[in-house]
């Protein structure tokens, strides 16, 4: 095996300026697949950062309260008792909050805008202190009653700045409309385009405005230790939430403000209890996810393919310059399986140090990119990437991955030309002119 | 082990190719045996047949018709796998063109048919091609690649790595061709003197009057058959 990578190598090396030029164009195409898969993890982190910061945890146990079968709050009563279940039942927790949820347009003296308000005791968002990044005013305030964080772009739209007063106005759980002045208490940067519509105040606040009981929540957020264990985790809970007297929503994949039409429609009153994960509550931007998956697989699915071609097209024509060598190998005594395995061992070297220095340099560019804070300039591309400048998260395992795949690649497309060397005839490879 | 009678048997081998529409008949009926120990030339002109009987002989050709035995194996009833095992094991082959791995250097070139075996452990192997690069006067060129080589020390290679793994028959098609006489007669020299040494049953192909004068049996090929010398 030494010699057959000893030869490999060589043989690589004495490909010259062909090998060069394939090395290159495999590094390239390692080197975009790690950058784009990191540009990928980059998204979804950022993605999951500000679903489980603004809107979500990992887990949510919230649901729908019915005065009449056709009206629904974002309420659930109980909330301190739902509380004590998910505490009591829930393992690998982190930590666990509840908010109080509602919808409110926001009226300041110029301007108007409908956001989604949650309900917040800021003492124990510990997720909100790591990530919001206060530009005017400070967190804390956030717990006075009456107060309101918003972001800077409501700022700017609602043009108000820290100490302002605001008027929020919405309906209450008897259907009729209800207003309270709250006090701008501290403005945050924004967090991509899920803080467009999203606002925090103290819990009491929204309970006041929507006319609430004192006991009622919008969901008890669960973060876990591992955010993949969220759905395991609802499945586990649902049956002791029933076994407790609650009753279950059917399992609907959307954020909870997308289910109002559903709900309404429904004949149930009172309350029932929605269970969801993080990945349900940004169901509607998976899109991004999606698309940018798609994007990725058809522009490195491309550019394999020129990398198969290139690799064949290299392959044969080292075949062909070394059919005498294949056909001495051959009468020597070597095997058509020792002769593939050459071959193939061959276009796996190249593709292993191809890869592995495209990855390096990837992984090298993404560390930078991220270092470096690039800004992204569009307002567009900002609120798609969910960030004011780009972030690249990069993955050990994805670009151990991409050199695990351009090496694959490259074994895969030296399979034909392999085969074609191994059955060779001896006596026609030892006779080969030219 | 080493098994008893005649190390080559041909009984009337015919060998055909198509060449286009038409068939060119490179043997015909050459019926031939080949003793153990013998140090034989198969000498005739270019385009005679001789290449062809070494290649049928060295099991990397079939015949068109006629029975080869080759250290007691009918050839024609050997698959693939069995035709790949005899020659690794039983056969030696040294080409007019030297055919080393350019690649490789004199030691890895030499070493590689016992690779192919993997009978002989590292220390073992390297005794073995340390024995035989002392024997042909390589050892000082032990590093050096075939590119780094006069013709004469390309084919000396070539003879080690016939040799090394110890095979009952070398073939050497027309293994002088490519060096000045004098380098030639050396070559041919060395071949005699290990045929002699080893046991080991030489069959080479040469044109040349001054070389098949060194065997100790020459037969004379013309257009596909043996003219002179058959038994």
């Amino acid at each position: 095996m030494g010699t057959a990578i000893l030869m490999s190598l060589r043989n690589l090396r004495q490909g010259g300026r062909r090998t060069v030029l394939l090395m290159v164009a495999l590094a390239m195409v390692t080197l975009l697949l790690v950058v784009l898969n990191a540009l990928a993890a980059g998204l979804e982190a950022t993605m999951l950062r500000s679903a489980t910061t603004l809107s979500s945890g990992h887990v949510n146990v919230g649901g729908f309260f019915k005065t009449t079968a056709g009206q629904s709050a974002p309420a659930v009563a109980e909330g301190a008792r739902i509380r004590e279940i998910v505490e009591r039942e829930v393992e690998g927790a982190d930590y666990i909050i509840d908010r109080v949820r509602g919808f409110a347009r926001i009226v300041s003296e110029n301007a108007s805008l409908w956001c989604a308000l949650y309900g917040v005791d800021i003492a124990e968002e510990r997720g909100l202190r790591d990530v919001l990044q206060i530009t005017e005013g400070t967190l804390d305030e956030i717990a006075k009653p009456d107060t309101v964080l918003i972001f800077a772009g409501h700022a700017k739209r609602l043009e108000v700045k820290v100490g302002d007063v605001v008027t929020l106005s919405a309906p209450t759980m008897g259907g009729v409309s209800n207003t309270v002045d709250v006090r701008v208490g501290a403005i945050a940067r924004d967090v991509g385009w899920m803080s467009a519509w999203a606002m925090f105040l103290p819990k009491d606040t929204i309970r006041r405005l929507g006319q609430m009981r004192p006991d009622a929540t919008g969901a008890v957020q669960i973060y876990l230790k591992d955010p993949n264990r969220a759905a395991e985790v609802i499945e586990a809970l649902r049956p002791k939430l029933a076994a407790a007297g609650f009753r279950l929503m059917d399992p609907d994949p959307r954020a909870f403000w997308m289910k109002f039409e559903t709900v309404n429609g429904q004949d149930w009153v009172n309350q029932k209890l929605d269970l969801t994960t993080w990945r349900d509550e940004i169901s509607m931007m998976l899109w991004i996810l999606t698309g940018f998956a798609t994007i990725r697989f058809f522009l490195l699915g491309l550019l394999m393919l020129v990398i198969v071609v290139g690799i064949m097209n290299t392959l044969y024509m080292a075949i062909r310059e070394r059919t005498r060598e294949i056909g001495t190998m051959r009468a020597i005594g070597m095997s058509r399986g020792g002769v593939m395995r050459l071959f193939l061992l061959e276009a796996g070297g190249l593709g292993l140090l191809a890869s592995t220095l495209g990855a390096a340099v990837g992984s090298a560019l993404a560390l930078g990119l991220n270092a470096a804070r690039v800004r992204i300039p569009s307002e567009a591309f900002q609120a798609i990437l969910m960030s004011d400048t780009l972030l690249l998260a990069l993955n050990p395992v994805n670009v151990v991955t991409a050199v695990a795949v351009i090496t694959g690649v490259t074994c895969l497309a030296a399979i034909a030309p392999a085969w074609r060397a191994a059955r060779m005839r001896p006596v026609g490879a030892l006779h080969q002119v030219g | 082990m080493q098994a008893a009678g005649p190390i080559v048997v041909l009984e009337d081998v015919h060998k055909d190719y198509p060449l286009g529409r038409t068939v060119v008949t490179a043997v015909r009926g050459v019926s031939l045996t080949v003793q153990r120990g013998e140090f034989m030339a198969l000498a005739g002109p270019s385009g005679s047949g001789k290449t062809t009987l070494l290649n049928l002989i060295g099991c990397v050709d079939t015949a068109t018709s006629g029975r080869v035995t080759v250290d007691g194996h009918d050839t024609a009833r050997l698959k693939e796998k069995g035709l790949t095992k005899l020659r690794l094991e039983r056969l030696g082959f040294i080409f007019q063109s030297f055919n080393l791995v350019a690649v490789l250097d004199v030691f890895q070139n030499i070493e590689f048919p016992l690779l192919l075996q993997k009978k002989l452990g590292k220390a073992e192997r390297a005794a073995r091609v340390n024995e035989i690069m002392e024997r042909v006067g390589l050892s000082k060129q032990a590093k050096q690649r075939p590119a780094e080589l006069s013709g004469g020390q390309r084919q000396r290679v070539a003879i080690a790595r016939a040799l090394v793994a110890r095979p009952a028959l070398v073939l050497a098609d027309e293994p002088t061709a490519n060096l000045d006489s004098e380098t030639g007669e050396r070559i041919i020299d060395l071949m005699r003197e290990l045929n002699r040494a080893e046991g080991t049953t030489f069959v080479f192909s040469t044109h040349d009057p001054k070389i098949m004068n060194h065997a100790d049996r020459l037969v004379r090929i013309a257009d596909g058959r043996v003219v002179e010398g058959t038994n």
